[in-house]
């Protein structure tokens, strides 16, 4: 039984096909002899945040004292929680994006992609991304002063 | 900023009004016995009620049902008293997604309207901005209040909104705004946003 909060991916060999024979018994022996590989739900949260984050107009919110004060921050990494079952996940992701761009086609490209990245990187199959807009900025905010370099 | 139950007082107003002049016009065609002869009712120096009224409102069903009635009528009142309330009657989240097969996507409209003030606090001569968002993402309605200093250009500020502000949240939300207004102020405050200009110095990384 795999440990709360963590998810065992089956182990594919590179062409696609599991080690030791595709019947089943044989495979599932060796792949238990030769350990597992469990991801954590939190690892998934984090590659998600970091794929939404690198996508040019998407980003988090940073500084702060346990949320209260934080900013946004088009470099930070957006915040992201996963729900799993099984092989299938859930994704939920809080994300600030860049003003005027249009909503719907910015957050369904940043859906396909966090969608094929982690399914890519992870193995678990992505079925929806609910995606929060928290924030939006004009890239052009200023206090009045300064900014010291 | 806010809206008022002005649609809900119009309507009731008419019903109660037209309630009124028939009772008035009734009254009128009895007192002069006009009523009489057209509608056949007893003539307006005759008694109507002969007997006694309390063994009318003795009975038990008639006093429930008085009471009934009663309450019924105070509860109206007192909604259409609440009613007079202003109320934002900000929009929900919107939803920015078509289907939901692939998953939500939502936006709440005070996320659009900080958006939406950041923008304008930009423009020259806004002191401060307030905008609210209502309606649905497919017809939203904005309403904004700009309070601008006694030095601004109205007229290009109104231009700016038309040509900037109102388009780009059309843009955002990929959709055309049903209603759009702007309430400007008047502000003897300076602009404390300052103003933008393009660095032409040396970034130092």
């Amino acid at each position: 039984m795999n440990p709360q909060g963590a998810h065992k991916l089956p182990f594919d060999r590179p062409g696609g096909r599991d080690v030791g024979g595709s019947d089943g018994s044989g495979g599932d022996v060796e792949m238990g002899s030769r350990g597992h590989t469990v991801v954590a739900d939190k690892v998934i949260e984090k590659i998600a945040g970091q794929v939404a984050g690198d996508a040019s107009s998407a980003g988090g919110s940073s500084g702060g004292f346990f949320g209260i004060g934080a900013h946004a921050d088009l470099s930070a990494r957006p915040k992201a929680s996963v729900e799993l079952t099984g092989n299938i996940a859930t994704l939920s992701v809080e994300v600030g994006m860049l003003y005027p761009v249009p909503l719907r086609q910015a957050t369904e490209a940043l859906r396909q992609r966090i969608r094929a990245k982690v399914t890519e990187l992870t193995g678990v199959e992505v079925r929806q991304v609910d995606i929060k807009v928290s924030w939006l900025t004009t890239g052009a905010e200023t206090n009045g002063r300064r900014r010291l370099l | 900023m806010r809206q008022t139950a002005g649609t809900l007082n119009r309507i009731w107003l008419t019903i109660l009004g037209i309630l009124a002049l028939a009772a008035g016009v009734a009254l009128l065609l009895q007192s002069s016995g006009q009523m009489h002869v057209l509608a056949n009712t007893a003539p307006s120096g005759d008694r109507v009620v002969t007997g006694d009224l309390h063994a009318v409102f003795a009975a038990s069903w008639v006093v429930v049902i008085m009471l009934v009635v009663g309450v019924i009528m105070g509860v109206l009142g007192l909604l259409w008293v609440i009613a007079q309330i202003p109320r934002k009657n900000t929009a929900g989240a919107y939803r920015l997604h078509d289907d939901g097969g692939e998953g939500f996507t939502v936006c709440e409209p005070s996320v659009l309207a900080t958006a939406v003030e950041n923008q304008v606090n930009t423009l020259p001569g806004v002191v401060t901005s307030s905008a609210l968002l209502r309606g649905t993402a497919k017809a939203a309605d904005l309403t904004l209040k700009v309070t601008v200093n006694d030095r601004t250009d109205v007229q290009d500020l109104i231009r700016r909104f038309e040509t900037s502000t109102l388009p780009d949240l059309s843009s955002a939300l990929e959709a055309p705004l049903q209603r759009s207004r702007v309430q400007i102020d008047i502000s003897g405050r300076t602009q404390s946003t300052g103003t933008v200009v393009h660095s032409t110095g040396t970034v130092v990384q």
